[in-house]
């Protein structure tokens, strides 16, 4: 039974979780760190705990705060999200220990998923053909680097360096030259060991023109394990995925069926339970490698919910109560794609950005969906990752559903701070995207020297008669702004101003 | 009324005239709507809303798909320029600095890592020359636009 739930994360995916609660039934809690005090994901929580501390590591890292929060506040199961402490299989049998439901599948299998050369083994086992690569155990510094130089030599250039309890690209470095091994070693290292608390690195043999494919999969208790098709996820800057999709533009029924097959086999192997998705890289000639197991819930989900009509994040909650998943036989139907907005000065080399959203209007209208974690009015600090909404659209077709992503970016209104939303609409005119032939290597291609928009003249034009416009008619006095909001005088207080009612 | 913004390119020189409820620029208009945006019809027949906001100085403006962010030029005010020094392209924290002042560095060579948002990123020599002030050291927070480092660059 599960009827409380703690969301031990925090923006987009805090939200869409206590939606998920609020339409399920159940309570749910929110933690936050004090510079998330406004927040919108505080809001949509039923009640919400401050955590202590400055740092992500003494806030949303504070497995023990976070566990003494849900005791005082009676959530019986805690929600991990992704990152953060969502692939952490001590914090998973802590929580267990407690007596608390993990929303998410045990710590074993967390464990040996989460340990690349462990799930490397499980899948070869499976039959899953896997890419070459080698984990490095040791963690002093000077040992690591001396077995990473090993390594490289069995391993073979161009390689890839990935933090061992990484993801979203921290810790990840591609490395084309032996001459640069070291130095990238070095800031993989520290970089991880930021960011995750651990600064073991992994060595791969880096596969170009190589599509990334994923398969979704769904345990539960009552052995039903299913996978629901793939997501391709190839458009990636800095392995930062910026553009999803479901189904796979060149996927064939064969494909999919042998994926589905090894992903679930995947899942079995380590009796997973809830949702989780296998990772591959799908060869130009159809061959397909394992790259790793996600044991989370993923940032791009939304694409498959959209062509399976299935609430993975609802499903997530059934199974943790220990109910049987609801979705029936796989049926994927149309085409979604999903666009991840950045506070990120894509023409400065993606440098992210901050500011306040002075003005922040998403797009409307059918087949559109927005999963975000901030509103009008809010700030854009330096302090959390700068993925600030995910805007996905749903079509019968591909050819549609992008046309349908065009215009929802082009309605997409962000003033105040610097967005990749230019970068996402350019994007959907590339030749490679229209295709669907691209490849994980595609934005550093296309763009070696970084890119710029293109901007026809007449709309710099109308950009500059506007702010003209707008700075003559004084529009700015007009409409409080966030920075002009503080010189608000709040005037003596109103004797009328309270709320009277009188029942008959 | 004139207005001056600043674009890539230098300074551009705006000029708006009032006609009834019409902003006039050469053959372009534009009428201010009752929500706050401005419908901007352009001499080459293509119209549309333009919606605006003002932080600080800038003027942000959303017009067909392009988003722009303008400074305004103050009447009266002067132009800082760029002293030359290396500056924080965003708001972060230094992780390493590896140089030292009175150092000869070469052009691309790595001078300081910073990080912002959990990622790391290098700041780099622009030329070859010499360290002449270093400002910073690890673990400093420094904001957008702080000057890191100064070098002269080497004349050849």
């Amino acid at each position: 039974m599960v009827s409380k739930v703690l969301v031990a994360n925090r923006g987009e995916i805090a939200c869409r979780i206590l939606r998920a609660c609020s339409e399920a039934g159940l309570e749910s809690v929110a933690i936050y760190a004090e510079n998330d005090a406004t927040s919108l994901f505080v809001e949509l929580a039923d009640e919400s705990v401050m955590l202590h501390g400055d740092t992500i590591a003494e806030t949303y890292l504070d497995q023990n705060q976070i566990l003494m929060i849900a005791g005082e506040t009676g959530a019986d199961a805690i929600h991990p999200g992704f990152g953060f402490l969502s692939e952490r299989a001590d914090f998973a049998r802590a929580v267990t220990a407690a007596g608390i439901q993990w929303v998410g599948p045990s710590a074993n299998a967390i464990e040996k998923m989460g340990d690349k050369m462990t799930a490397r083994i499980t899948m070869r086992d499976a039959g899953v053909p896997v890419i070459p690569g080698e984990e490095i155990e040791s963690t002093d510094e000077e040992e690591a680097l001396i077995a990473i130089q090993q390594a490289s030599t069995r391993v073979g250039y161009p390689l890839l360096l990935k933090a061992s309890s990484g993801g979203g690209g921290k810790g990840m470095r591609a490395v084309e030259h032996p001459e640069e091994l070291l130095d990238a070693a070095r800031s993989a290292r520290r970089e991880a060991l930021a960011a995750f608390g651990d600064g073991r690195v992994y060595l791969e043999r880096l596969l170009t023109g190589s599509k990334h494919v994923e398969i979704q999969v769904l345990a539960d208790r009552h052995g039903r394990t299913i996978h629901l098709g793939e997501r391709e996820c190839s458009v990636q800057r800095r392995h930062q995925k910026v553009f999803e999709e479901a189904p796979c533009a060149t996927m064939t029924e064969e494909i999919r069926a042998a994926m589905g097959k090894a992903a679930v086999a995947a899942a079995m192997a380590v009796n997973y339970e809830g949702a989780g998705t296998v990772e591959f890289l799908l060869a130009p000639n159809g061959e397909f490698f394992f790259l790793e197991m996600n044991t989370r819930i993923q940032v791009e989900h939304p694409v498959t919910e959209l062509v399976t009509g299935v609430d993975i994040v609802r499903e997530q909650l059934r199974i943790a109560a220990g109910e049987p998943m609801s979705c029936g036989e796989l049926n994927i139907r149309g085409h979604a794609i999903e666009v991840r907005l950045y506070a990120e000065d894509a023409s400065n080399n993606f440098l992210p950005a901050i500011g306040p959203l002075a003005v922040f209007i998403p797009p409307e209208g059918p087949g559109i969906r927005l999963d975000t974690g901030v509103r009008q009015g809010d700030e854009v600090t330096p302090n959390y990752d700068p993925m600030l909404a995910k805007l996905i659209v749903w079509a019968p077709s591909r050819e549609e559903a992008l046309q349908r992503m065009r215009r929802s970016l082009e309605e997409f209104v962000v003033l105040g701070t610097t967005t990749n939303l230019r970068f996402l609409r350019e994007l959907c005119d590339v030749p490679d995207v229209i295709e669907g032939t691209t490849d994980t290597t595609m934005i550093d291609r296309l763009w070696p020297d970084g890119w710029s928009p293109s901007v026809p003249v007449h709309i710099e034009d109308a950009a500059f008669m506007a702010a003209a416009v707008g700075e003559s008619a004084g529009l700015h006095r007009l409409r409080s702004t966030p920075s002009s909001r503080s010189d608000d005088p709040s005037g003596p207080t109103s004797p009328f101003a309270t709320l009277n009612r009188r029942y008959p | 009324m004139d207005h001056q913004f600043n674009s890539p390119d230098g300074p551009v020189d705006v000029t708006v005239a009032k006609q009834g409820d019409d902003w006039i620029l050469g053959e372009h208009k534009a009428v201010l709507e009752r929500d706050g945006r401005i419908r901007i019809h352009l001499a080459n027949g293509v119209s549309g809303y333009a919606t605006v906001a003002k932080v600080d100085d800038n003027w942000w403006v959303h017009f067909q798909g392009h988003t722009f962010n303008l400074e305004r030029i103050e009447p009266g005010a002067t132009q800082g320029g760029n002293d030359g020094g290396l500056t924080a392209p965003m708001p972060g924290k230094v992780l390493d600095v590896l140089v030292e002042e009175g150092q000869s560095v070469e052009s691309g060579q790595t001078l300081m890592v910073l990080e912002a948002m959990k990622m790391e990123h290098r700041i780099l020599a622009s030329a070859t020359g010499t360290i002449t002030d270093v400002y910073f050291s690890a673990g400093d927070q420094v904001q957008q636009g702080s000057v890191l480092l100064a070098m002269t660059e080497e004349e050849d």
